[in-house]
This record gives structure tokens, sequence and C-alpha cells, in this order.
């Protein structure tokens, strides 16, 4: 019912079709994809907005296999595993095939982690009317906690980002008191710094600086046509799509796998189990169904523990988000009971993304390779245009223009100085739900400490956290020591 | 100098500044056993703790001056682009909308290696316009428009 009488199918169809224009645009990744779409949504109802956001999550991991399979180049890091086989394919004169590989498996993916999705967030959010400030504050130290294990190079450098972030966080109206802090008198800081703006700095306008100045992308053969898969395909690639969306429900749920850990590992694996492990790396279907259908599973499965949780495990769920904080919805324990609409709308949008994904995919290669083969220059000029639109159309504002781009200088300098982007992100996102409960928790308990282990939900959250963060420290650890080993 | 070094100098710089603002916020008498200050302050000391840490182990292991192999612009043209974007916000409340956007297509296109041409000019303008449109007609979100209307 909601997929005929709303308008999530037309927002399904637009996310998907500017997911695979993005995705397939090299450097472009899904999540600045998603970050330079996220103002434009800024007027849409919350509903349409977020089906739309990660529709476009959905599209551009598909997007990014068609430059991967084309002209070698990924269009996302999740498609880096494609390119060997995909370009293989392509120099046997069999394009068109591995991109209808690359769709069909992209699209039993999608359906798979939809499934896990739609089984699995809303039982873990059942915890929803227990929780307190004590129970919040734990939960959002537990998703500080993933920055030990987004820091996959340096540690210290990826604590450092978080706790940038949750200094940007502070700037605004105490929560408490209502006393302003590092405003500096300007009434547009009064409320803080949009968790947007920072996304779209960091993600979108960083990545702008970054490819300044670098040579444009190798042009694309015109004529490339998607050839569907047949049965006999159909069965030869339904144990890697298995192994991959398998690995990408793991992954995605997971801080820091994303798309592109996802679909190495479902490549790796895929390898092992085929009868045919001598084609890989020379043109196997096998070799892109097994990422295909990871990284496009990770992109339903990264949802998980977003929509339960409120805690996101990749840069693009981090972006989606900031949709979500944009139209007042705050995702976690509470979304199920107080938005179960949107969550519903999301469910079915994302049914409708992936079944667009095959119909927009085959529809749009042509749009798709026609923007691949513009000049760089230009595009860089168009998509610099709708940033800076973009921005200003969330609050006319033209401070906040300045705002983003300030913070597009610091994407860019974290770039150079090799300092992940995500931790900054999470202390941003995470920073007030992490001072507001911690001190409103110790108003109730008149400042005994105690009360964040008395309360069982809250106790249980920061012992996980402590996990993780000595698991990760422990990886860190092992890695430092034997860096050959990875 | 590595840029672990840099890095960790800023930060420390950083953590040294917003120590001293953060100790400056005036209390309430609404404030509570943690205060306005007290996170704040707790976050400059672990930011300037793991600063120090980072220029330690710069300084004990200097890596070479690029560590990061993969692309990465000089630091001048990046510097342009963000003038241009800078030039877009002075010059848009007078200018309007449109003719800014178009400049900012136009003089983006120019700085990214795309020449000067009367295409440039056309596909600049189409741009704008094209973006107007989008965000001022369809989505009516209001852009300036800068001393246009005024003059007529």
């Amino acid at each position: 019912m909601l997929l005929f009488f709303t308008s999530i199918v037309p927002a399904a169809c637009a996310g998907v079709a500017w997911g695979i224009l993005g995705g397939a645009l090299p450097g472009i990744s899904p999540s600045i994809t998603m970050a330079l779409l996220l103002p434009l949504t800024y007027t849409l109802d919350p509903m349409v907005a977020i089906v739309m956001l990660a529709s476009t999550y959905v599209g551009a991991e598909y997007g990014g296999s068609i430059p991967a399979i084309l002209i070698r180049t990924p269009g996302t890091n999740a498609a880096a595993a494609t390119v060997t086989d995909g370009y293989a394919m392509k120099l046997q004169g069999r394009a068109g095939e591995a991109l209808g590989i690359s769709l069909y498996s992209g699209f039993v993916g999608g359906l798979f982690g939809l499934a896990v999705l739609v089984l699995l967030a809303e039982r873990l959010s059942t915890l929803a009317l227990a929780f307190t400030p004590q129970a919040y504050f734990a939960l959002g130290v537990l998703g500080l906690s993933v920055i030990a294990s987004l820091s996959r190079e340096s540690l210290v450098k990826g604590l450092m980002a978080g706790v940038l972030g949750l200094m940007i966080s502070t700037i605004g109206t105490d929560p408490v008191t209502g006393l302003t802090r590092f405003t500096f008198d300007s009434p547009e800081l009064l409320s803080g710094v949009a968790p947007i703006l920072v996304m779209v700095g960091l993600f979108a306008i960083g990545e702008l600086l970054a490819q300044t100045g670098e040579k444009g992308w190798q042009a694309v053969e015109e004529r490339a046509r998607i050839v569907f898969p047949g049965p006999a395909m159909w069965r030869r690639i339904a144990k890697p799509q298995l192994i991959g969306s398998v690995i990408g429900t793991f992954e995605g749920c997971m801080p820091g796998g994303g798309g592109a850990v996802s679909s190495f590992l479902a490549y790796n694996e895929a390898r092992r189990w085929s009868r045919h492990k001598e084609e890989f790396g020379h043109g196997s279907p096998e070799g892109i169904a097994a990422p295909e259908a990871a990284n496009n599973t990770v992109a339903c499965a990264a949802l998980i523990p977003l929509l339960s949780l409120g805690i996101p495990s990749s840069n693009s769920a981090a972006v989606l988000l900031g949709g979500f904080l944009m139209h007042g919805l705050l995702p976690g324990p509470m979304l199920f009971v107080q938005s179960t609409d949107v969550v519903t709308g999301l469910y079915a949008g994302l049914l409708a993304a992936n079944i667009a994904m095959v119909i927009l995919g085959y529809l749009i290669m042509g749009p798709c390779i026609w923007l691949v083969g513009r000049p760089k220059p230009y595009l860089m000029a168009f998509i610099y245009a709708l940033v800076v639109s973009g921005v200003y159309a969330i609050e006319t504002s033209e401070f906040q223009v300045g705002l983003a781009l300030g913070f597009g200088v610091l994407g860019y300098a974290m770039r150079y100085f090799a300092v992940p982007l995500l931790p900054m992100v999470l202390g941003v996102v995470l920073g007030f739900m992490v001072e507001s409960n911690y001190r409103r928790a110790l108003v109730l308990s008149s400042g005994d400490h105690m009360t964040f282990l008395q309360d069982r939900i809250s106790a249980g959250l920061l012992v996980l956290a402590l996990v993780f963060v000595i698991g990760s420290l422990a990886r860190h650890s092992a890695g430092t020591r034997h860096p050959r080993a990875i | 100098m590595n840029r672990d070094l840099v890095f960790g100098g800023a930060c420390l710089v950083l953590a040294a500044g917003y120590y001293l603002m953060a100790a400056a916020i005036q209390d309430s008498a609404l404030s509570d056993a943690v205060g306005p200050q007290g996170l704040p302050k707790t976050y400059a000391i672990v930011l300037g703790s793991l600063s120090l840490i980072l220029i330690l182990r710069s300084i004990r292991q200097p890596k070479p001056l690029s560590p990061t192999p993969d692309r990465r612009s000089p630091i001048l043209r990046v510097a342009g682009m963000v003038l241009i974007g800078i030039l877009y916000l002075a010059i848009v409340p007078s200018a309007g909308y449109v003719l800014s956007l178009a400049g900012l297509i136009a003089a983006t296109t120019y700085y990214q290696g795309g020449g000067l041409s009367a295409r440039v000019g056309v596909v600049a303008l189409s741009g704008a316009i094209f973006f107007w449109v989008l965000f001022v007609a369809v989505l009516g979100i209001p852009h300036p428009p800068g001393i246009w209307p005024s003059l007529f």
C-alpha cells in the first residue's frame, strides 16, 4: 500500500538514479553522493527524504562498478574488488555481460540485506522503553568506542579526530544551563553546528578540494550495453552471491566494515569455494557476483545498527544519520516507537530502490557513460555549484555556506594529514547526546557516578564498549607488531 | 618536519586555546555537578595529551614527508578553489544568485583547466539558470536576488 499510495517509489527511483550517476564518477563515493543530495532533501517530507538518501546509497554501490568494469577505475572503494574480473571480461568483449552480472548480483544482495534488516532492526530496538539518561549516555559511549576500530592507520589520530568532533558538538547553547559556549557572540552559532554542515564540508567539499589539479579519468567506450545473465549463469553465480550476501551482512553491521572490506572478503571467499578458481583474475563471473552482492548487502545491513542503536557504522550511514537529524528524527531505540511510519516507509523504499536499481541500471547506462565522459573541470564546477546552492538552501544562510566551506578545508587538511574523517563525524553526531545525558543522569543521581553501573542497560552497554575498545586495541597492537601479517 | 608533527602541534595549540575558552565560560546558578565547562575542559586535556603522544611518536619515529602516497593536490591550488568559494559568498548578496553562481561555475571550470572560452560562459550561465530553476522555481527555496529587483 505504502509503495503505491505515497511518493516513496518516485523518491526511491530518484535516489537510485542519483546514486548510480554519483557512484559512476570516480572519486565520488556513496557518502559524497549522499552528502551532495542531503541539502536538497531538506524541504521534502521526512519519510521521502530518508528513502531518497537510503536509495542513493543502494544506487551508488552499483554505480561504482560501471567505471570499474569499463575503464578499470572503480567509481567507489567497494567496487575495487570488481575491477580485476570486470575489466578482464570487458577486454574479452563481455563488458555487457559483466555489467549485467554486477547489476543482478547487486539486486540479490540488496534484497538479502533488506530481509535481514527487517528481521533484526526492530528486535534490537525493543529495549527502547527501558532507556534512561544513563543508558543513552552509555549508548553514546558505545558509539564513540567505534572510533577505535575505525582508525586503522593510526589510533591516536582517530581518537584526536573523535575528540575534535566532540569539541565541535559543544559549540552553541549548553544543554543544561542554557549558557552559550564557543559562539564568539555569533547568533548563527547559538543553535550549534549542524552535523549536515560538517558532513557536506568534510566529505563533499573536502573531496572536491582533494581532486583539484588531478588528471581527468579515461574516456568510456560508448557502446556498452547491459546483458542480463541467463538461467545457466544464475546457477553458477548463486553460490558467490550467497557468500557475498552473508559477508556483507556481517560487515555492514560491524563498525568500520563497510562495502570495501566486505567486497574483498567476499571475493576471496568466493574464490576459495569456487570450482573455477583458475578463472579468477581472468574474467570470472563469480569474481564480480560475490563483491557486488556484498557491497549492496552492506547498503541495507549498515542500517541495522543505525536504526536500532543510532550508531553509524560507515561514512554513508553517518550521512544518512545526518538526514535523520536534519528532519528532527533521532535514530535509535525510540525511532521504532515514535516514527514507525518512517521506518516502514524506509523498508518499503528500500524494496522499491532495489527493484528500481535493476530497471534504472539498464535505462541510465547511456547517461552514465555520457556523464563519466564529460570534461572533469565542468563536472567539478557543477558539483561545487550544487554544494553551495544546497547548503544555502538548508537555512537560507550565507554564514552556513561559509561554515561548510570551512569544514571543507578541514576535510582536505584531514586527508592531507591522513586523519580519518568518520571519527570526527561520530564525535559531532554523538557529542550532544553523550554530554546532555551524562549530565542529566548526574543531576538525577545527585552527582553519583555509580549510577551508570547501577542501571543494567547502561552497565551492559559500557561493558560492551570496553570490550570493543580492548579488542580494537589488541588488533591494533598485533597489527603494529606484525604489520606484514595484514 | 613530518606531517604528524605538524598535525600534533596544531592540535596542541588548539587544545590549549579551547581549554582557556572553556575555563572562561561563566558559571550559572542552574549549574549541575559537571557544569558547562566540565566536559569541554576534559576534551581539551584529552586532545592535548593525544597531541603530545603524536608529537613524541613522530619525533622518535620520523616518517617520510609523504606518508600518504595517494592523490594529494598542492596546497596553493586548493587555496585557489577555496578563494573562489569565498568570492562567491562575497558577491552573491549584491550580484544575485544566478550571476554569482555562473561566475563560480566559470571560475572553477577555468581554474580546473577547462580554459576560458565562450563555451565556458554559455555552460556556466546555463548551469546557473538550471540551479535557479531547481532550487527557486521547483523547490521554492529563495536564493539572494541581489540588487536587480531594486533596479527594475
